[in-house]
């Protein structure tokens, strides 16, 4: 698998929370080499390998960070709602596409020197988004309730850098792809059940009703977490390019974190551990608690610029998810 | 043309690539010279000799990044060459010597909130071209290397443009044109360099000139969007041609500024001004350059200026070469 194509073509996708479709069906797509039937219901995407006792669930979210249009003013601009967590200090200016009847493009208003009187970024409900478009002719194309994205494309950087919007978690979608390609080859004793979940960016909703449908026994969340950038807490980050992170919090199983991370050592996979004090702000929160329970962990991708136009993965961090991923499936009896 | 130009690199001190692109298309149209700071003068001969001597200029810089330093954890430390907005360039690509680059920051995330509600400094920014060691870093970058904006030329809504650079590469296609087909009088043209950081080009360019009326065709800003009202927004887009009666480095002379508007009224081009007084151009050079130049300033209302997303409207464009055109023709009897 060419990891760097997989996530182009993924990154390349709007599928803002709540409205995944575009994104979920390029995932489909890639899932259906390992399970015919794979389907997509509520804008996540299931699959099932193997038949095994013990059910073991795969996950990465499918949603991507953006925005809802929520007016269009009589001179064609729209308003916007942020859907998941967006920073306005880089509103300004903001190119994006707006997904209507047909994605066109919008950049998000600045305001010029001779009008800014201070040093605040502007609100959400300020960042009016350039159109081009007059009220009427706008109209035609995009509805209230359309999602708004990042107009970022995948580059590469130096080395096995790579930069794109949306790999949170799109690179998670990637490690589970790689890891299930690691796996194609071996047998597997459990059954392998994979979601790439809705609405994560938006309170972890999807994994909820994903993992209801699953009833899973373990849960793993692929996500990605805050690698080392200037401007960052060195302590409360991982390395970029130091393998996987392996999450220990109170919320999550440690007896699973710990044979992760055993699993890590034996197989010298590069791996780094993530503590966290309390719940992890990731879907393993959802599953942890599913039903009447599932043992849960993390593997985290570290990622700078997260929830940026810019995000940065290291794809050998992406390579050492999958393995690790792979062995640990691997012995499950 | 425009998009052609609008992609070639070409900062402030880095005007080489635009001016060897202009020097190729303009060639066989005219005589030109390349003076000691790198403008462009470019002689055309016209249907006849004007009474006053005069010169058209665009400038062929754009706002750019210089790097300063690299760091330890190979990120690229910078400053802007020109006036840039951090807000406007965080979270987006650049390109540096033929390498990509983003200009990252702390994660929202990891902010408190008074951070949070603060527009990002200059210098909280830096350059990330994904090298892991200073001198991994070193061994594609130096110290005073350019990072350009990395923006596509997109074509949206009802005939508008996005794309970096617009200012003032669309002066420079304007001039372009001009040169490439038939003009009234003789004209001298100039491509200026250094126009961001101060309208240093236009000094030396000017006085080697040394016209009698000069037009400038410039961009100028455009805050015609829901936050500002009335004369704040300063020029509107599909409004025609921006002819200036004042901004901060000049005065513009009054009997030209009225010979502007007479004229697109008298060949129906649309025409309007800057209800502020604010920003400047190349005239402000121009007009005092040795015992004076009667000065005009045409410019394409652009919104977003000195961003990644400089966005204009290709009627505008279009406005602001028929007015010049026009006014060519009246000028060269003056």
């Amino acid at each position: 698998m060419d990891i760097n194509n997989v996530l182009k073509a993924l990154c390349s996708e709007g599928g803002v929370s709540g409205n995944e479709k575009a994104a979920a069906e390029v995932a489909l797509s890639y899932l259906k080499k390992y399970d015919e039937n794979a389907f997509i219901k509520n804008n996540s995407v299931f699959a099932t390998i193997g038949n095994g006792e013990k059910k073991v669930l795969l996950d990465a979210h499918i949603d991507r960070i953006g925005f809802i249009v929520t007016h269009i003013t009589e001179d064609g601009f729209l308003k916007v709602a942020p859907c998941g967590g967006i920073d306005k200090r880089f509103l300004p200016a903001l190119q994006l596409i707006i997904h209507g009847k047909k994605d066109i493009a919008g950049t998000v208003v600045s305001i010029p020197p001779h009008l800014a009187s201070d040093n605040k970024p502007l609100d959400f409900d300020e960042a009016y988004i350039d159109t081009g478009y007059s009220k009427e002719e706008l109209e035609k194309i995009v509805s209230l309730g359309d999602n708004v994205s990042f107009c970022s494309p995948f580059a590469e950087l130096l080395g096995t850098r790579v930069s794109a919007s949306a790999l949170d978690d799109r690179s998670g979608v990637a490690v589970i792809l790689y890891a299930l390609e690691l796996l194609s080859k071996e047998n597997i004793n459990c059954t392998l059940q994979i979601l790439f979940s809705s609405e994560e960016e938006v309170g972890e909703r999807g994994a909820a009703t994903g993992a209801f449908s699953f009833n899973p026994d373990i849960a793993i969340a692929v996500d990605v977490s805050f690698a080392y950038a200037s401007g960052e807490k060195e302590e409360k980050c991982g390395k970029m390019g130091k393998g996987a992170m392996i999450g220990i919090a109170p919320s999550l199983d440690r007896e699973l974190s710990n044979e992760l991370i055993n699993i890590a050592r034996e197989k010298n996979i590069p791996y780094q551990i993530e503590v966290m004090n309390g719940r992890t702000g990731t879907n393993a929160d959802r599953f942890a608690i599913n039903r009447e329970g599932a043992l849960s962990s993390t593997i985290s991708i570290p990622l700078k610029y997260m929830h940026t136009p810019v995000e940065v993965v290291d794809t050998r961090d992406i390579i050492s998810c999958a393995e690790l991923i792979a062995e640990f499936v691997k012995g499950v009896k | 043309m425009l998009e052609k130009l609008c992609l070639l690199n070409g900062a402030s001190g880095d005007e080489k690539n635009v001016r060897e692109f202009i020097i190729n298309e303009i060639k066989d149209y005219c005589t030109y010279r390349v003076d000691k700071l790198g403008n462009l003068i470019c002689e055309k001969k016209g249907a006849g000799s004007p009474k006053s001597k005069i010169m058209i200029a665009a400038h062929m810089d754009e706002v750019a990044l210089i790097v300063t330093a690299i760091r330890a954890d190979g990120s690229l430390a910078f400053s802007a060459v020109g006036g840039i907005e951090p807000s406007t360039i965080m979270g987006t690509r650049v390109e540096i010597n033929g390498h990509n680059g983003v200009i990252g920051s702390a994660a929202v995330h990891n902010l408190s909130k008074s951070e949070k509600e603060k527009s990002p400094e200059m210098s909280a920014l830096y350059i990330d071209i994904g090298a892991e060691t200073k001198e991994e870093a070193e061994q594609y970058v130096s110290l005073g290397n350019i990072a350009y904006f990395r923006s596509e030329f997109v074509r949206f809504g009802d005939g508008k443009i996005r794309c970096k650079a617009i200012d003032d590469r669309a002066g420079c296609e304007m001039m372009i044109e001009m040169i490439k087909g038939e003009i009234p009088f003789d004209t001298t043209f100039v491509f200026t360099v250094q126009e961001e950081i101060g309208t240093r080009g236009a000094k030396t360019a000017a006085f080697s000139v040394n016209p009698d009326i000069a037009i400038v065709l410039e961009t100028t800003t455009a805050a015609d969007i829901p936050l500002s009202d009335g004369d704040k927004k300063v020029c509107l887009q599909k409004g025609g041609a921006v002819v200036s009666f004042m901004d901060r480095s000049t005065i513009y002379d009054r009997e030209l500024y009225r010979l502007a508007f007479d004229t697109a009224k008298k060949n129906n081009i649309p025409v309007q001004t800057k209800s502020v007084v604010a920003g400047g151009n190349d005239s402000g050079a121009i007009h005092i350059s040795r015992d004076g130049v009667r000065t005009m300033a045409i410019s394409v209302p652009c919104r977003y200026l000195h961003s990644p997303s400089c966005v204009a409207d290709m009627a505008d464009i279009k406005a602001c070469l028929d007015l010049c055109k026009a006014v060519l023709c009246e000028i060269g009897n003056i």
